[in-house]
């Protein structure tokens, strides 16, 4: 059953990149004939003038295929603008390889993109035709029907060609989305040797966002350390000094005070304990994100359904921040919502990883309100992720997270 | 002695005015930000001032920040700053401007009760406390580079560190088991070998002593 809903989702995402794939594949054939009519001209000399302008329609096409392809796979990072001058830049390999593209994809594109659409809708039309073949005249059946519909068992027939190609588009669309993808993964990511200065410029990029979340993450352990264990530890030290002196004088009141010692001291092994759970939780190590999740769920007092969906694994700092983002709404689910059901669902998709935490509670969750609300938000940002709340009064309290896998 | 607690953490602010209550001192605020801090000088005139250096809004040197303003608006207010680690660079600023009535202690030498009342109140007096630590750091990271230090004996060494904690004479005298004499011989040595003028009152010694360690000679 998983299996099946598994190939469902895989073909919805497929439709859906083959939609993308047929809007890049139009853009591509107008830029193909732009760059044919200038071609043309270019033997008369007129087209000369207009020729730069053609590379930049094909190299502005090229690049949004450029994004739609990054967005789903290995990125494929942009060359940036086209070389001045036309020698030059008939001479650039991405020129070459772009012109290249537009001819092949804007074939391959639309014929992939047509047969990927044609097949879920001719899967509705003939699958629901035995309901409506009354309607029509029996020589106007639909999709690529073009025999005579006599009665309802040749309709039924139709439906089961509707059947077949529902069947046909879960199959195919994945192997169609790739077969369009195909072209751009060829010949639109740098030459072999051209690339190595595009991928040192990303590389450095991406190197210092990660070493800024590093800095983040230290900054946020410290923080948690100094503000919370090491002031209790403080304060216990404190009280200990207070009772020492008291025991002589008033051992009734050293008593009381050895009391509040003892409290700060187990304030301070709870706070210890959530740092230390929050910096990389050991069972993350032992059981996987969704091992560790079942822990946190099973445990919480609010039963907890949980569902994950998470194949293969991302980065340990980020599945150590979804954890501890799940960890942290379930501790306030219990403490603030007064909920009776918390529904936690985490799925990755297209190198995201998506954690949505619901409960049925009364809502109006506020972050200004010091909970651990701005703790999650603030983690969630340093991994670029996004963090979204809603939480109306009377409930029920929503809060979405995205993260990338990193990996 | 009237005191103003500056702690944005409530459960130390409330342990420390316990404690200080508890010793038939005269708690008359406790604040846990720089704002209240400041409205509460003004408002009960205190003599002494406990400033934790990290308070909101950032976190960072509020503390100090505040304590000076406390300072300027109350000329003679005593301070004392504490710290949960040791940062050099905050002491040498706090005590750059004059030591008079000014401490810089670890938030740790609170549970030895007897030092840290003896503490603040050396600080109330006009004195000045700055903590073993810090000194210790200061020494130790000025002995690799530093040729006239590098000569001093361990003992005279030992008596520096002391004069940078801000003791007088006799203290460090009782600290070491030897007489007054002795010590002000051992001071007299120091100030000649590290080149400075000599000077008996402890606030001066450790602001030239600080500043010293801290190379602003160089």
């Amino acid at each position: 059953m998983a299996y099946v809903r598994g190939r469902v989702r895989a073909s919805v995402d497929a439709l859906e990149h083959l939609v993308g794939g047929l809007g890049t594949a139009t853009l591509a054939l107008g830029a193909l004939l732009w760059a044919a009519i200038v071609a043309v001209t270019c033997l008369v000399g007129v087209g000369l003038l207009a020729a730069p302008g053609a590379l930049r329609a094909v190299r502005w096409v090229s690049d949004r295929e450029r994004t739609r392809l990054s967005r789903w796979g290995e990125p494929i990072p942009t060359p940036g603008p086209v070389p001045a001058g036309l020698r030059t830049a008939t001479r650039d390999p991405f020129v070459r390889r772009e012109l290249g593209w537009v001819a092949l994809y804007s074939l391959v594109g639309l014929v992939t993109g047509l047969v990927g659409i044609a097949l879920p809708l001719y899967a509705v039309q003939d699958g629901t035709f035995p309901l409506w073949y009354r309607l029509v005249p029996p020589d106007a059946a639909p999709g690529i029907v073009w025999w005579r519909i006599d009665g309802l068992s040749d309709a039924l027939w139709v439906g089961v060609l509707g059947v077949g190609c529902l069947a046909a588009a879960i199959w195919f669309s994945p192997v169609l989305a790739r077969l369009q993808a195909w072209p751009g993964r060829l010949l639109l990511p740098p030459p072999p040797g051209v690339d190595l200065s595009l991928r040192v410029a990303e590389l450095t990029a991406t190197r210092a966002a990660a070493l800024d979340a590093h800095a983040v993450e230290l900054r946020r352990i410290e923080r948690s350390l100094h503000d919370g264990t090491q002031n209790r530890l403080v304060a216990v030290n404190v009280l200990l000094g207070a009772a020492r002196r008291a025991v002589r004088r008033n051992p009734d009141r050293a008593d009381e005070i050895l009391g509040q010692a003892q409290d700060a001291a187990e304030q301070a092994l709870g706070e210890l304990r959530t740092v230390v759970r929050g910096i990389l939780p050991p069972v993350l190590d032992d059981r996987g994100l969704a091992g560790a999740l079942a822990g946190l769920a099973g445990s919480c007092v609010v039963p907890c359904r949980l569902e994950v969906d998470v194949t293969v694994r991302c980065a340990a700092s980020v599945e150590a921040t979804a954890y501890f983002v799940v960890a942290e709404a379930l501790t306030n689910v219990v403490r603030h919502s007064g909920a009776s059901q918390v529904d936690v669902a985490v799925r990755r998709e297209r190198g995201r990883l998506l954690v949505c935490i619901e409960d049925d509670g009364q809502g109006d969750a506020d972050e200004t309100r010091g909970s651990g609300l701005t703790g999650i938000r603030r983690r969630v940002e340093a991994y670029d992720g996004r963090m979204t709340l809603t939480s109306p009064p009377g409930g029920p309290t929503r809060m979405d997270v995205e993260l990338p896998c990193g990996s | 002695m009237r005191i103003v607690i500056a702690e944005d953490d409530p459960l130390l602010r409330e342990g420390l005015a316990l404690l200080l209550r508890a010793e038939d001192l005269d708690v008359v605020a406790t604040a846990g930000t720089p704002g209240e801090f400041l409205v509460a000088v003004d408002e009960h005139a205190p003599d002494v001032a406990i400033v934790d250096v990290r308070m909101p809004p950032t976190h960072t040197d509020e503390g100090i920040v505040a304590a000076v303003e406390a300072r300027r608006r109350r000329p003679g207010l005593a301070v004392l700053v504490l710290s949960a680690y040791v940062e050099q660079a905050f002491a040498t600023d706090l005590f750059s401007v004059g030591a008079v009535g000014l401490g810089y202690l670890l938030k740790e030498r609170v549970g030895r009760v007897e030092e840290f009342l003896a503490a603040l109140h050396r600080v109330a007096d006009g004195g000045s406390v700055i903590d073993p630590e810090v000194v210790a750091q200061l020494l130790a990271r000025n002995r690799r580079t530093d040729t006239a230090l590098s000569e001093l004996s361990p003992r005279e060494r030992e008596v520096l560190g002391l004069m940078a904690e801000g003791l007088g004479n006799s203290a460090i005298a009782e600290r070491l088991f030897v007489t007054d004499g002795a010590v002000h011989k051992h001071i007299r040595s120091i100030f000649a070998k590290l080149q400075l003028p000599p000077d008996d009152r402890a606030d001066r010694r450790v602001t030239a002593v600080l500043r010293y360690l801290d190379g602003d000679r160089r």
